[in-house]
């Protein structure tokens, strides 16, 4: 058949009708699933909640901070780049200490030497929670297959920035949390 | 699923990488097609593209800057790092959009000829597209037992990504480019756009992460239904020209 304006008329048609029946037709007779409702770790979804013990020997959830900014930082005592912006979350500890920012590093014990990321922590003098995963269950949950990874979390647990690798700059990690808190709780 | 590539040191993401190779291949084969169908000169394919494309990542950043030029007058390096997630995605559309509209304009390129001659490049880009949601596990599907189910996110779903996929390749077959076969300038470029929509239509219903309005309907399939309408509309006023691309040119 050759196309042309009279008989795409129809075919216009068809197609219009049968998009609209096929949009009805899912939308009365299936249950459509919003996004964000699976926790999952990325960018526009929940972040999923998980319980940890720290170095002090504190337990804290995630949930525990709705309602918080949080960066949520997974590192290793062996990972170069995961220490070189450590003083970066210390200094952004100092400087927003007062506001509704949580910083939580996961350091990944279960494939860590526990007595040198304590002694890291020590010597640099870290003041935010360093949480550990003994088991790997969290860094899994997270799929940390690359150190470091950061998440930024905005105040309803929504991931909004996933950075894979590292060390982020400062600027970097300015601008992310500037641009969270800035959003009205 | 391989959000990551690690090669030693580098982690490398793998939907970044399927995009740029799908662009890069998209482009290519569009320059040759342009070459053998000789309606648009084929370096402009390339260089509209790589305007929008610069003008966009320029543009992204200028306008995250613009958001916080107290942090980067401290640190003005900065304003070059390769970093993504320091970029303004809606103003890197607008300047890209804009830069390449220019350069068009400038260019004196004829509209519809040079959207047709772009339609294999945005084709395979799409086919990319879905690949980078199976890669990344984005677009996923809705928790399903069937044959054909992937594990994702703990539970086994249809494997939308790769409806996504199939039903991209089948519209790039129906409007890829044939000898012969004398069509308007612009029905390429508005059936691609038309059937690309009617995928979608297909495919969000069987996604799990759809935005909804009123209720239950699935904002992406409304969208969609639009853009299929406005491109129809528009291929049916194209298809009342003469059927010889060169001579009837807006």
């Amino acid at each position: 058949m050759r196309l042309n304006a009279q008989n795409f008329k129809w075919i216009q048609l068809v197609l219009l009708l049968l998009a609209a029946a096929w949009i009805a037709g899912t939308t009365l007779f299936t249950e459509p699933v919003e996004g964000g409702r699976v926790p999952s770790p990325r960018a526009g979804f929940p972040a999923p909640d998980f319980t940890l013990t720290t170095l002090k020997g504190d337990t804290v959830s995630l949930s525990d901070y709705r309602g918080k900014v949080v960066l949520l930082n997974f590192w290793a005592a062996w990972c170069p780049p995961c220490k070189a912006e450590m003083p970066a979350f210390e200094a952004l500890q100092q400087a927003y200490q007062g506001e509704d920012l949580v910083i939580l590093a996961v350091n990944t014990t279960y494939q860590d030497d526990l007595s040198a990321a304590k002694e890291f922590a020590t010597s640099n003098g870290l003041t935010f929670p360093i949480l550990l995963d003994l088991d790997g269950k969290v860094s899994n949950d997270y799929q940390i297959l690359a150190m470091p990874g950061s998440f930024f979390i905005d105040r309803d647990g929504i991931i909004q920035e996933v950075i894979v690798g590292g060390p982020m700059s400062e600027t970097l990690i300015q601008t992310q949390v500037r641009n969270l808190l800035a959003e009205v709780p | 699923m391989l959000p990551i590539l690690q090669i030693g040191p580098l982690a490398l993401q793998t939907p970044g990488l399927i995009l740029l190779f799908g662009l890069w291949f998209g482009l290519t084969l569009a320059e040759k097609l342009a070459q053998a169908e000789k309606k648009v000169d084929p370096n402009t394919i390339y260089n509209l593209a790589l305007t929008g494309l610069l003008a966009g990542i320029v543009g992204a950043r200028l306008f995250y800057v613009a958001r916080f030029p107290d942090i980067f007058i401290r640190d003005p390096l900065s304003l070059f790092s390769p970093n993504t997630a320091m970029l303004d995605t809606i103003g890197g559309f607008v300047t890209g959009g804009l830069a390449a509209l220019i350069y068009g304009q400038r260019k004196n390129l004829p509209l519809w000829l040079t959207m047709d001659a772009f339609t294999p490049a945005l084709s395979v880009l799409l086919i990319a597209f879905g690949l980078a949601h199976f890669a990344s596990g984005d677009a996923f599907g809705m928790p399903a037992r069937l044959p054909w189910s992937v594990r994702l996110w703990g539970e086994y779903r249809h494997p939308t990504q790769l409806y996504e996929t199939l039903l991209a390749a089948a519209v790039a077959l129906i409007v890829w480019p044939r000898r012969g076969v004398m069509q308007p300038a612009g029905i390429r470029f508005l059936f691609f756009i038309a059937l690309s929509a009617f995928a979608r239509i297909l495919v969000e219903s069987f996604r799990a992460d759809s935005a909804l309005i009123f209720g239950s309907l699935r904002t992406a399939q409304a969208v969609a239904w639009i853009i299929m309408a406005i491109s129809l509309g528009l291929a049916s006023t194209r298809l009342r020209q003469p059927r010889d691309g060169h001579s009837m040119e807006n």
